[in-house]
């Protein structure tokens, strides 16, 4: 449980991320809208899913409007492109004043300029590779790999 | 009506889902029905107060259900759950006494509001409203009695307590053209877009109003 108010949270995106989150937040009680630009995209989304589909692309402004952004607590931007995602994070953020705001960045190179920008990034790049690198550290390499 | 269940009617489960659980902190009775067959029968066993109709559901369609629910039960109040894009039925529905529309999506507080809104509006006091929300609220009320001049007044009233509201302008633009009034609504709608050019109920309303096509429908949300 995230938390025990119910929060109103946007995800824009229905891809394995956007999807996995949608089906957990929906599933802990919190009230989802989903948007993506295919409509199959949201087959990805549970026989439980209790929240909101919009198909449509969100870089068009006409499009972000209708799903209400200044009514949420949360917005999370997890399309393929990173652009996209930052795009979508700093309209929500500057214009539509979000109290938070979330976006994967594949590129560790602009997380950065959008945290100072009050964006929360998460980037699976520098995540990934930070994990490496600790089990790297955990276990020295000993011997060569058998043949 | 606070002690009056209230019907939610939509095909879609999660709709449905949503909307149970954005209303649970009211501590309303709720109930559902997944089609208009099943609302009309539910009719028959309940009290309800107000029903909650999403307009697009396959089978017997919003519309209908609204007409028969206007006619059956006229003191029941409902709320228009409609979709982007989806043809605006909102003159005819406010025929049948329907004022209150909320687009999809929506978030829990949004409904919460208008459910509250739509609720307090029962025992809203004539004598003491005077200020512009209230007369706003009356004149809703009123629609919802299918008592359009009284509306009217009520409406024209807010406007003169403060006319800078283009939602006031845009309603009276409505009943005007309910009444047949169409130049008259005309001015409203045009007045309620100078007062704020982005206002999208009275601009739709302009453009169905001013071209000329063969179906039309009032834009009240």
């Amino acid at each position: 449980m995230l938390s025990n108010h119910r929060l109103h949270i946007i995800i824009v995106g229905c891809g394995r991320l956007g999807s996995y989150l949608a089906n957990k937040l929906s599933h802990d009680g919190h009230s989802v809208v989903v948007i993506d630009n295919d409509e199959s995209a949201f087959n990805a989304l549970s026989s439980e899913y209790s929240g909101f589909r919009v198909e449509g692309d969100v870089t068009e402004f006409a499009v972000l409007k209708e799903v209400k952004p200044d009514k949420a607590d949360v917005v999370i931007a997890t399309t393929r492109e990173d652009n996209v995602n930052l795009m979508v994070a700093q309209i929500a953020r500057r214009i539509f004043r979000v109290p938070r705001v979330m976006a994967r960045v594949f590129d560790p190179k602009r997380e950065e300029i959008y945290r100072d920008l009050g964006v929360e990034t998460i980037s699976p790049t520098s995540i990934a590779g930070d994990e490496f690198l600790k089990a790297l550290k955990k276990q020295p390499i000993i011997e060569k790999a058998e043949p | 009506m606070e002690s009056k269940p209230v019907l939610i009617v939509d095909d879609e489960k999660n709709i449905r889902l949503t909307l149970s659980q954005s209303l649970e902190p009211l501590g309303l009775e709720l109930d559902t029905a997944v089609n208009g067959e099943e609302a009309l029968a539910k009719l028959k066993e309940k009290n309800f107060g107000l029903i909650l109709l999403d307009l697009r559901m396959p089978g017997m369609d919003g519309m209908e259900v609204l007409r028969q629910v206007s006619r059956l039960r006229p003191d029941i109040r409902i709320i228009i759950i409609t979709a982007h894009g989806t043809v605006d039925s909102a003159v005819e529905a406010m025929k049948l006494g329907a004022v209150d529309f909320i687009q999809k999506p929506f978030s829990p507080t949004e409904i919460r509001d208008l459910v509250s809104r739509v609720i307090d509006r029962e025992k809203l006091d004539e004598q003491k409203a005077d200020d512009y929300h209230s007369s706003i609220e009356l004149a809703k009320r009123c629609i919802g009695d299918r008592n359009f001049d009284a509306a009217t007044e009520y409406v024209r009233k807010a406007i003169s307590l403060d006319p800078s509201y283009p939602e006031a302008f845009n309603l009276l633009g409505a009943l005007l053209e309910i009444r047949g009034s169409n130049l008259e609504a005309l001015k409203h709608y045009r007045a309620a877009i100078s007062l704020d050019p982005t206002y999208e109920p009275a601009r739709r309303n302009l453009h169905r109003a001013t071209s000329m096509e063969p179906k039309g429908t009032i834009t009240l949300e």
